[in-house]
């Protein structure tokens, strides 16, 4: 709902990549570990998109999600933390790329798409705004606005 | 001809005619032949309402911008998405602009809905100021999904189209909840008498009961707009066969999105390019002397539309659907049914019957973290810097 006020000065995060910040070797062991302790839960990282504008971050980044869980679920869960309104734009897309259908729980999900370290990652942003930045793109958008 | 370079500089390619090949063009729901139907494709474009920047227009909220130059790109494809829905309920797709002819009442009655002035029902001035509500001062910019929300909004007080606005969030349609938005007067709430078999509908022209004789009468048309994000940076390329079978619905509206900053509303495709109407381009503001008579040349683009290689668009795009009466409803289920069966066609969304478990009540999750799994979880990473967030049914 409040896209624009919710945090204007939160612009790019320097936060480093979960996957940037443990070797593949940890965050393996870490999957088997706690798959171990919790198997019927699914290890899911959640990131911000690094451009992303309006989004609040998560306090939490790893998440150990129960694997009946639906999609549509563990969205509402996550747009719940950020406090986010119905009509606010707010996509997860697994391995950066895909949205996942929100009826998967969370075990199916996990067999699709984990990855070889055995996490599941998943990106959240809004959507992009269009308009004429006088900063960048300078010579194609000024041509634009001076043709009639 | 090389068709990708010269998508790098658009303003020269703007202007080139189709390219002579058998591959056919669709724009909004109808094939057409490059080669033997230049003109129909030609009169088709120019007949769609095209809105782009204005300068000289009142001020908005009285001491506001006059110009939407540089900023309104967006609200400008927000408008000629749902000018087609308006010309699609009061004129009919088949409807043709001609050049210098008089058209009729409804027709200047849409292109007045438009037009740059505070009353009219979806100005410029309107979206602008409706913004407020989602959060954007007047002269920011919007995303696809902004401009469909300020639109459902704006909708409501056009009483003339009765339009029924549905916007499909999460990437899921509901069918229950379009159906409950159209059949605005249906007299038994409870969801669980809900009718889910279209069919029952359909077979004998209306359902059994007294009190639903007239349902037929009460839908409402629909305009579904279903904002998506296809990918972070670059469209995800599994979308595009998808993407391209929208242009291919006979109810389909088109899609607003654009390049990186631009925004451009997107009515069609031939081969991987999109074909678009662009809004930037900044024109004089029509004074309307009285709405019936309004200087509408410039609102009909008049040269050979755009187009861009598709695996250019931003992902974040809003796809639009019309659907004037229930049927139109139905037989659009079942294309996107079938579509999901296409190999090597992603869905963009999903289509289900009912609104999923939860949908709408985060509190019936336990959204505290399980003290019994927390302690667990301490025991085993007590060394650790960051923890899991243990989530609970």
């Amino acid at each position: 709902m409040q896209q624009g006020k919710m945090h204007p000065m939160h612009t790019y995060q320097s936060i480093r990549p979960f996957k940037q910040r443990k070797s593949f070797a940890s965050r393996m062991e870490e999957v088997i570990g706690i798959r171990e302790k919790f198997p019927t839960k699914v290890p899911v990282i959640v990131e911000r998109y690094q451009r992303e504008r309006y989004l609040p971050l998560l306090d939490k980044t790893k998440f150990l999600v129960p694997q009946e869980l639906t999609m549509t679920q563990f969205i509402t869960i996550i747009r719940g933390r950020m406090g986010l309104g119905s009509t606010q734009a707010f996509y997860l897309l697994v391995n950066n790329k895909t949205l996942a259908s929100m009826s998967l729980t969370l075990a199916e999900i996990y067999q699709d798409y984990k990855d070889e370290d055995g996490f599941v990652y998943m990106t959240y942003a809004s959507q992009e705004m269009f308009g004429y930045q006088l900063a960048t793109d300078k010579g194609k958008s000024n041509e634009c606005l001076q043709k009639t | 001809m090389d068709a990708a370079t010269l998508t790098y500089d658009t303003l020269r390619f703007e202007y080139e005619d189709f390219p002579e090949t058998k591959e056919p063009v669709w724009i909004l729901g109808r094939k057409y032949s490059v080669l033997t139907e230049k003109e129909e494709i030609l009169l088709d474009v120019t007949s769609r309402l095209w809105f782009t920047y204005r300068k000289n227009f009142p001020a908005i909220g009285g001491t506001g911008p006059t110009s939407d130059t540089g900023w309104g790109c967006m609200l400008r494809c927000g408008q000629m998405i749902f000018a087609q829905a308006l010309v699609c309920r009061h004129l009919g797709r088949d409807w043709r602009w001609m050049k210098g002819k008089k058209q009729t009442d409804n027709y200047y009655n849409v292109l007045n809905a438009f037009i740059d002035k505070k009353d009219s029902y979806y100005s410029i001035h309107q979206i602008a100021q409706m913004g407020v509500g989602e959060g954007k001062s007047i002269g920011q910019w919007y995303g696809p999904n902004t401009v469909a929300q300020v639109l459902k909004k704006l909708a409501t007080f056009d009483t003339w189209s009765s339009l029924a606005v549905h916007i499909a969030m999460d990437n899921t349609v509901v069918m229950e909840e379009i159906r409950r938005l159209c059949w605005f007067n249906y007299p038994c709430p409870g969801a669980s008498a809900f009718p889910t078999a279209e069919s029952d509908l359909l077979s004998n022209g209306y359902p059994d009961g007294a009190e639903c004789t007239d349902r037929l009468l009460l839908w409402k048309p629909l305009v579904l707009l279903i904002p998506l994000r296809l990918g972070l940076t670059d469209i995800n390329e599994a979308y595009i066969e998808t993407l391209k079978h929208c242009f291919m619905m006979p109810q389909s509206l088109g899609v607003i999105g654009g390049k990186p900053n631009s925004a451009h509303y997107f009515i069609g495709y031939l081969g991987e390019e999109l074909i678009y109407l662009d809004p930037h381009t900044t024109q004089p503001a029509v004074e309307p002397t009285d709405s019936c008579h309004i200087a509408d040349e410039s609102f009909h683009c008049q040269h050979p539309p755009c187009r861009m290689s598709i695996a250019e668009l931003d992902p974040s795009i809003a796809v639009g659907f019309f659907c004037n009466t229930e049927e139109d409803f139905n037989a659009w289920c079942q294309q996107i049914k079938k579509l999901s069966l296409i190999r090597g066609a992603l869905p963009m969304f999903e289509l289900v019957e009912h609104q999923p478990s939860h949908f709408s009540s985060p509190d019936v999750l336990n959204l505290t973290p399980d003290s019994s799994d927390a302690d667990r979880l301490e025991r085993f990473f007590d060394s650790e810097d960051e923890d899991f967030e243990i989530l609970s049914l």
